[in-house]
């Protein structure tokens, strides 16, 4: 998600139309950073919008000391936070679309290929850890946040934002190994059966 | 040197969140136990694309961002937009001096003895003075 400051400053100095440019440039990230922490789309949506009518009201706030993109998630990271205290239900994760990938193409094609297909193999690994452990790894491991910055979001002690981390970590390596060793296994087993055929 | 079992907690960290003396141990274990550097470099790669999700966009459902637009739009024109808060001002301040003036000129025509609508009754004149006017 890239913005230019000039856009930002014309949403903040009240220009309608820039404010409206802002939305529909940043609506799919904030959307899916919602999705990645409260973990259905209904609550994700619901967050989405409430994040923005929170821009609305502290713009004029923003002072440029971080970029836009990194102050738009931290302000997601709250509103998501004080959604899930306020509603405890679970979510489906058989309900949650797999991201595209909107980045700007890597030098290298195959390296970039392997790495967006790791990374949409990870998204459903990720939804389906235990809601703690996944909030704090979608902060500090995909969206950068420090340490403090998820215990504070979370209400948690730094101690126990890094215990999570580990477990998350732990866990999101094993099944990724699973799955990667089933499809090693399954792609085995088709080459051994195309091979008995031929 | 350390064990791999004391090893293994520090396996998964990133470098910034290890201690330098944290950091100097992994690294001396990891360049001597094959198996341990196998853990590291899984999650290595497993760092590298937890990072890349963050490039991943998911698509809401159709309808979210007309829903968020007007949201918006609607909070704006009630709390922020100066024109339309102008405007309301405006309305506002002339609704109340008409109401203020006309309350005000209420109470003092209360207050004043009303000779111009005083209607005197019309008493009969007696016929003999009415005779000598003639």
């Amino acid at each position: 998600m890239e913005v230019e400051r000039e856009l930002v400053e014309a949403a903040q100095a009240g220009d309608r139309l820039a404010l409206e440019e802002l939305v529909r440039r940043t609506h799919r990230s904030v959307y899916t950073c919602a999705l990645r922490l409260v973990g259905n789309p209904d609550d994700a949506a619901d967050v989405t919008q409430d994040v923005y009518l929170r821009v609305v009201r502290k713009l004029g706030g923003f002072r440029h000391e971080a970029s836009f993109a990194t102050w738009l998630n931290r302000v997601t990271t709250n509103v998501a936070m004080s959604t899930l205290k306020r509603r405890t239900r679970r979510f489906a994760v058989e309900g949650a679309a797999v991201p595209a990938d909107t980045r700007d193409p890597a030098p290298d094609p195959a390296e970039r290929a392997e790495a967006v297909a790791l990374a949409r193999r990870l998204e459903r690994l990720v939804a389906e850890l235990p809601e703690g452990q996944r909030q704090v790894l979608v902060l500090r491991d995909v969206y950068g946040q420090s340490t403090e910055e998820v215990a504070n979001a979370m209400g948690l002690t730094p101690g126990a934002v890094k215990v999570r981390l580990f477990r998350a970590r732990e866990r999101l390596k094993a099944e990724l190994e699973a799955v990667e060793g089933g499809q090693v296994v399954a792609l085995a087993g088709r080459r051994r059966s195309s091979g008995r055929r031929s | 040197m350390m064990s791999c079992h004391s090893i293994r907690p520090l396996l998964p960290a990133r470098a910034e969140e290890l201690t330098p003396f944290q950091a100097r141990t992994r690294a001396d274990h990891v360049a001597t136990c094959s198996r341990c550097a196998t853990e590291a470099a899984a999650y290595s790669r497993l760092g590298q694309a937890l990072t890349v999700m963050a490039n991943l966009e998911a698509d809401p459902a159709d309808g979210t961002l007309e829903r968020i637009l007007v949201a918006i739009g609607r909070r704006r024109t009630r709390v922020t937009d100066p024109r339309v808060l102008a405007a309301a001002g405006s309305a506002g301040a002339l609704v109340a001096t008409v109401v203020v003036a006309r309350a005000v000129r209420q109470r003092r025509q209360s207050r004043r003895p009303n000779t111009r609508r005083l209607h005197l009754p019309s008493l009969p004149i007696p016929s003999p003075a009415l005779a000598r006017a003639k």
